[in-house]
């Protein structure tokens, strides 16, 4: 496994991990850019535009892209995060040339009034879509209380009153500023030939303008220690269980005591042999309860989720409350890390030998910090995590400490669990 | 491609498959007792998904909490489900690990304990499980569908519903498991970094004198109505479309995996582009294939907002109805891109291998090679598709929907 990177005159970084026994190869633009980029005006803009991208160039039509992608045989889609908006797709090694081609002339879209209007459409149904589904938005209004005024308080799908406002002038205007060579790298993974990769880009990149883009990070701490916790209500008489989602304070994507964050994460809140699954969810008291650490550039925060019966919600955070204080009180015991150090080695392994799942590792770390990590030097971190690494996380972060909680489900807001705010 | 495909079944009827996958580090095993939801019998609807849990909060000298921990300390990843067929107990590791995870496995399958004071927390996870799929919108209208379609017990959800759940025993579970836990029928999958003939050792070892069970055969009923509507307090409405299609052992359900991925199976797909590209009228809308062993349908699936949803549906009808006499030859081709692709790129993993070569000796009683599969792609033609439709022609459809309002489904469509 090796990695290499050029980068272009006008700023577009080209890289890519190559695998000698890799049967794929997995392309994808990684334009840095998202929903915390965005303002009230353009709340959505980021991933209204990545499925705009998908509708034509001024030489290809929508319906020609989606050919062209079949007829590769190539697995393609595209996400848009917080900070990241990513176009990929996995093809087989003869199709490599073919396939950056495509997705880089669909780097400049037509973006067309017509298309803009139809496609606004799905997305208004892709918001409904997830409006029906558990947590039934919950997630997006913690993500809002978490963060206050820091731009990571914006979801991505925006709403369906800032997409049915948003004209087509302002997408266009945010393409031409975000979508700047220097915002983008173009990474690949796999059995990738990188002379041809790097031939490809010129050619079909060399062209596009630089721009300067403004800076992202914003020296804000969305949840100072002190604040009061708050609580908020979504009702959803039609659903069967409670959902809550809780977020407080966990490291940034630039501090080292993140690797820790994540490991602590599943000892206490992983799927299966957690704290919390022993606690709440073998027992069937708890449809699901887990925990997880998500980092950003410059804010992090520790991710609670819980679903069970209405009228054990309240009893089951309090329950919660104290698996997290616990751990803070009494310390982590060395069998516990070492299980949950060697599962996590076992994930790190596991998901190195898929080149699809590792462009996304090796693009979105490029993207955010201009470094490259090996499976092995991820493997390094994970072995050499201690305890004395997960103890500072829990006393610089804790668990049971302040933050935001939202609640969606069957039972109207009760005014004993409303520390805060309550909304319908 | 080269391709080191091995099987052998033991004397007392395990099938042990494995697929050698130069490259990887990594083995995934996945072990499948016949243990399927179709063996759950009337009123009992769950009893296999309740046994499967069952079967792992406690075996041979470990309890449920010494399972987990000795295989999440290895780094296995772990997982257990309940299909209609079988149920399936997988783990994929760094290769090395093997060795410690087989006996584990062993004791889940030939000595779980099966004990009463696990069944409580067992049951409530799996009613637990069962009212997070009544939030699940798309699940429930595929549920349903699945119930329409398919002859009784072929179509039950193995989750289970809950009045059955409710009211399963102790010794209903161990009855359960004694009869439909046992070696006849039962694969074991093996794909990756593999020494076959140490792994074929170590089976004989753990399963070799393992001799129990003898299941009922499954009586199939005949099969409901077939539209129904599912009352559902949501903004979109979700509508599901089955009909017939050949089972997988079938030479022709190559043509009818073709004819389907052209209505509905990637992003240049009739639906697809009719649905949501042209009229914008859904974010998600898919057909596709699925397969029991005796037989199969043809499953086409989207949502939409109340107010669109009858649009969609009669579109999505139109679509299906204009399928024989109009394929064409671009179409086919972009499908046999698409399968070559997947073929190959499952190739990149031992879980999905495992997976695969399981699934296709239950139906066939063999492993097709990678050679074989792409082969039969390649004879695929318009004139055999269309040979295929004009033979099995679309009707019969079931259709459910799930939202506020019921739709009109045109009579001719599901008589």
């Amino acid at each position: 496994m090796k990695f290499l990177h050029e980068r272009l005159d006008n700023g577009l970084d080209v890289i890519a991990e190559v695998t000698d026994s890799g049967l794929s190869t997995s392309v994808g633009f990684f334009v840095k850019t998202g929903a915390r980029d965005e303002t009230d005006e353009l709340w959505g803009v980021s991933h209204f535009l990545e499925h705009m991208v998908f509708k034509g160039t001024v030489d290809l039509s929508g319906d020609e892209i989606n050919r062209r992608f079949d007829w590769m045989g190539a697995t393609a889609n595209a996400f848009t995060s917080e900070e990241d908006t990513v176009y990929h797709a996995a093809v087989l090694p003869e199709q490599q040339h073919e396939v950056v081609s495509l997705i880089a002339q669909m780097m400049r879209p037509a973006l067309r009034e017509e298309d803009f209007t139809t496609e606004k459409l799905v997305i208004l149904e892709e918001i409904r879509m997830y409006d029906d589904q558990p947590p039934f938005g919950a997630d997006d209004r913690c993500r809002a209380a978490f963060f206050g005024r820091h731009p990571l308080a914006r979801s991505v799908l925006g709403t369906v009153e800032s997409i049915e406002a948003l004209p087509v002038e302002a997408m266009r205007d945010y393409h031409r500023r975000r979508y700047a060579p220097g915002n983008i790298v173009l990474a690949a993974s796999g059995a990738v030939d990188f002379r041809a990769l790097v031939e490809s880009a010129k050619r079909l990149c060399g062209d596009w303008e630089p721009q300067a883009t403004a800076a992202r990070t914003v020296p804000a701490e969305p949840r100072p220690p002190g604040l009061v916790s708050t609580i908020e209500h979504i009702t959803r008489p039609a659903a069967t269980l409670e959902y809550a989602v809780r977020m407080s304070a966990g490291p940034a994507g630039d501090d080292d005591d993140r690797y820790a964050a994540k490991l602590l994460s599943v000892l206490l809140g992983d799927e299966s042999g957690s704290r919390l699954y022993w606690s709440l969810v073998d027992s069937g008291e708890a449809e699901h309860a887990s925990c997880q650490h998500h980092d950003f550039l410059d804010a992090g925060f520790f991710a609670t989720q819980l679903s069970c019966d209405a009228e054990d919600v309240k009893e089951l955070l309090a329950r919660i409350d104290e698996v997290y204080a616990e751990a803070a009180a009494a310390g982590i015991g060395r069998p516990e890390l070492e299980q949950a150090r060697n599962k996590l080695a076992g994930r790190v392994v596991l998901g190195g030998e898929r080149p699809r799942r590792r462009l996304f590792g090796v693009g979105l770390e490029w993207a955010h910090t201009n470094t490259y990590r090996s499976v092995a030097d991820d493997l390094r971190i994970v072995e050499n995590l201690s305890l004395e690494d997960i103890h500072r996380v829990l006393a610089r972060w804790p668990l049971h400490g302040p933050s935001a909680t939202v609640l969606a489900g069957p039972v109207p807001a009760d005014a004993s669990l409303a520390a805060g705010s309550t909304a319908q | 491609m080269k391709q080191t495909l091995y099987s052998t079944t033991l004397d007392n009827g395990i099938v042990l498959l494995g697929e050698q996958l130069p490259g990887l580090e990594s083995v995934a095993i996945a072990f499948h007792p016949p243990a399927g939801a179709v063996h759950d019998g009337p009123g009992r609807c769950g009893l296999a998904t309740l046994s499967g849990e069952m079967m792992l909060r406690g075996a041979g000298d470990r309890s449920s909490r010494q399972i987990v921990e000795a295989l999440e300390g290895s780094g296995v990843q772990w997982s257990q489900a309940v299909s209609t067929s079988h149920a399936s107990f997988s783990g994929a590791m760094v290769a090395r690990q093997l060795p410690t995870a087989l006996p584990i496995y062993a004791d889940i399958l030939r000595r779980p304990r099966l004990e009463e004071d696990q069944l409580e927390n067992a049951r409530q996870m799996v009613l637990q499980n069962l009212a997070g799929t009544e939030d699940d919108p798309a699940h429930r209208a595929m549920s349903a569908l699945r119930q329409l379609h398919y002859p009784s017990p072929w179509g039950m959800p193995s989750e289970g519903i809950t009045a059955d759940v409710e009211r399963i025993d102790i010794e209903t579970v161990r009855a359960f498991v004694a009869a439909n836990v046992r070696p006849a029928g039962t694969i074991i999958a093996i794909a990756g970094r593999i020494d076959w003939d140490d792994f074929v050792t170590q089976a004989e070892r753990l399963f070799g004198d393992w001799n129990t069970g003898g299941a009922e055969p499954v009586r199939t009923a005949a099969r409901g109505p077939r539209v129904r509507h599912v009352p559902h307090d949501s903004q979109q409405t979700h509508i599901a479309v089955a009909w017939s299609a050949p089972p997988y052992r079938a030479d022709e359900s190559y043509e009818a995996t073709a004819a389907l991925a052209i209505l509905g199976g990637g992003s240049s797909s009739r639906l697809f582009s009719e649905v949501r590209e042209r009229r914008g009228l859904c974010y998600s809308v898919s057909a596709g294939y699925q397969t029991l062993r005796d037989c199969a349908a043809a499953i086409c699936y989207s949502g939409t907002s109340a107010a669109r949803a009858q649009e969609t549906l009669d579109v999505m009808l139109a679509e299906i109805l204009r399928l024989p006499g109009t394929l064409e030859l671009a179409e086919l081709d972009r499908v046999k891109a698409r399968a070559k692709s997947s073929l190959v790129m499952q190739q990149e993993s031992s879980a999905a291998r495992a997976g695969g070569i399981a699934r296709q000796w239950y139906h066939l009683g063999k492993v097709r090679t990678l050679g074989e599969e792409l082969a039969r792609y390649d004879r695929l033609s318009i004139d055999s598709i269309e040979a295929w439709l004009t033979a099995n022609p679309i009707r019969d459809l079931s259709v459910v929907s799930l939202g506020r309002e019921p739709l009109e489904v045109p009579l001719e469509v599901s008589a």
